[in-house]
């Protein structure tokens, strides 16, 4: 074949791959999204969407304290539980990375049956492991280490930590884990042998090297926790008020969907701002060596 | 590092898998217990709870409903999956970051605005809710994992087999028929399997999409937020059993051909 024609088969073969997927997800994704966007402009007139653009649905949930209050809680437990993900990985990916040798493949599918299982069932056993009448609470009790039902350990802040943390730890352990193992031994065995303490060869030589796979995994763990909406419901109890749930309320009962898409849309705004600053001041920072790019 | 780090790595290590496998073993424990309070002490043993929800008939219903949105979800999402994979990892092209940034946005969209725009969605351009529209809707969700997993078995297929093939006088098709495909074939097989274990699974967006006609985890959603009963943890822990059995023959397939 002349490579002309080698040429025009592979450009025929890429369009026939990209189109597919292309239109799929412009119809049922960006559409649907373009569709919610459109929304937040629109006003709600007792049980009829009224099509006249205004940015009044904006400036009742900016100006909001309630909204404000639940748009910056939803991005702490991103933060919060993304940086305790990390702290309990790291060591974790660690060792299956450089010390595992032939289980590595089994320890990490042990690591992703849970997260397949679905957040459903993991919620679920959550619940029968925390309640008041609960697996822990009355073994407690049985053991005669406690008298009375500790509550706090259902239905509050406490719960809803544990349960996001048990969540979404695998995606801080996956590309922490595939940074750690991409890493080559003789960095860390050259600053140990030139004296270097754990800590320092961790934020000296390991931070800075497997930076891609943290900068991911802190990425993924954030955007799953802000977007949750089924654990703290099902968790947290009377703290389970989220902007999530709040956004639902607005398409369910209130029947306010112009403000339920703007509140949603500022959601989203905020969760990619902070995304975009974190990934940049990770990047300029000495740890950002790993994305960078050996220099 | 000196070997007493190891073996802190390792009790840690150790320590973390617990947390993990704390709760589903849990709720197995008391899927056997005889009482009906879950708590302790155990009071005996029984498979009553297990052969009470196999006789339940809503919960079969549910399990049918869940089968005709996997099967068409694992379709849908097989074939989209394997050409995106294809893609990413054999072509280059202007415009491929957007290409990707494509595939992955139904990721980086919380569940619930996603499930609402398909709401709003479907509601302006007039399509009732159904089983096709939780197909669609999970699909979305569901892509950009099994196109990781297909992805990251054509990363390690050495591409100069693809070119020799070329070399030796193949036309593409040729090339792809007798040499990518069948490299690729256990990347197709995982992806599939997990495919099908995350559509049994996924729960907020069937929820929204889903019309009349509800998947198991939406009822057992509805059961389990009022009342946790012994008889739900054996229906939760027939699905955990279930899906361990899909990821292990799933991984087994994946690691087959990575190793290879």
């Amino acid at each position: 074949m002349s490579s002309k024609r080698i040429d025009r088969v592979r450009q025929l073969t890429l369009l026939a791959l990209t189109g597919p997927n292309v239109l799929f997800l412009a119809v049922f994704c960006v559409a649907p999204l373009a569709v919610l966007f459109s929304y937040s402009f629109f006003q709600v007139d007792f049980v009829a969407i009224l099509r006249e653009p205004t940015l009044a649905n904006y400036a009742r949930v900016l100006e909001s304290a309630t909204y404000r209050g639940l748009v910056i809680k939803a991005l702490m437990y991103g933060i919060g539980i993304a940086a305790i993900c990390s702290v309990i990985a790291y060591p974790l990916a660690f060792f299956i990375a450089k010390r595992v040798k032939v289980y590595k493949a089994p320890l990490l599918t042990l690591l992703l049956i849970p997260l397949y299982t679905g957040d459903l069932i993991r919620i679920f056993a959550w619940r029968v492991v925390l309640g008041a009448e609960g697996v822990l609470n009355s073994l407690l009790m049985w053991l005669g280490i406690i008298k009375e039902p500790i509550w706090v350990l259902l239905f509050s802040p406490f719960s809803t930590v544990v349960v996001l943390t048990y969540n979404y730890l695998p995606f801080m352990v996956l590309p922490l884990w595939a940074a750690i193992e991409a890493m080559d031994d003789s960095y860390l065995e050259a600053a140990m042998d030139l004296g270097c303490r754990h800590a320092a060869t961790f934020f000296k030589v390991v931070l800075p090297l497997t930076g891609a796979g943290l900068i991911a995994g802190f990425m993924m763990v954030f955007v799953l926790v802000v977007g949750d909406y089924l654990t703290p419901q099902l968790i947290g109890g009377s703290s389970g008020v989220t902007v999530t749930s709040a956004i639902h309320d607005m398409f369910g009962a209130a029947f306010d969907w112009p403000t339920g898409s703007a509140l949603a849309w500022v959601l989203l705004t905020a969760m990619a701002a902070f995304i975009t600053a974190a990934v940049y001041l990770f990047y300029k920072s000495p740890w950002g060596r790993g994305i960078r790019g050996a220099k | 590092m000196r070997l007493s780090g190891w073996a802190a790595l390792r009790g840690y290590t150790f320590v973390v898998y617990g947390f993990v496998y704390l709760p589903i073993m849990l709720m197995g424990l008391f899927s056997l217990n005889a009482s009906d309070m879950i708590a302790f002490p155990l009071t005996g043993f029984t498979f009553d709870w297990y052969t009470q929800i196999l006789h339940d008939g809503r919960i079969f219903k549910g399990l049918l409903t869940t089968m005709a949105v996997a099967f068409p979800v694992t379709i849908i999402t097989t074939v989209l999956g394997s050409m995106a994979a294809l893609v990413l990892t054999r072509h280059k092209f202007k415009g491929k970051t957007a290409f990707l940034a494509l595939l992955v946005l139904p990721f980086f969209v919380p569940k619930l605005i996603f499930a609402i725009a398909q709401v709003t969605f479907l509601n302006d351009v007039g399509i009732p809710k159904g089983l096709y529209t939780v197909w669609i809707s999970q699909s979305m969700i569901i892509l950009p994992f099994v196109t990781v997993i297909i992805a990251s078995v054509l990363f390690r297929v050495d591409k100069r087999l693809e070119e020799a093939a070329g070399d030796l006088g193949a036309t593409p098709w040729q090339t792809f028929r007798r040499v990518t495909l069948p490299l690729m074939k256990n990347g197709i097989l995982a992806g599939s399997f997990i495919s099908f274990v995350l559509s049994n699974a996924e729960y907020t967006v069937s929820y929204f999409t889903s019309g009349r006609a509800q998947p198991l985890s939406v009822l057992v959603a509805s059961d389990f937020r009022f009342h946790l009963s012994p008889s739900l943890n054996a229906l939760a822990m027939l699905i955990v059993l279930f899906n361990i059995l899909v990821i292990v023959i799933s991984e087994w397939f994946r690691r087959r051909s990575v190793q290879a």
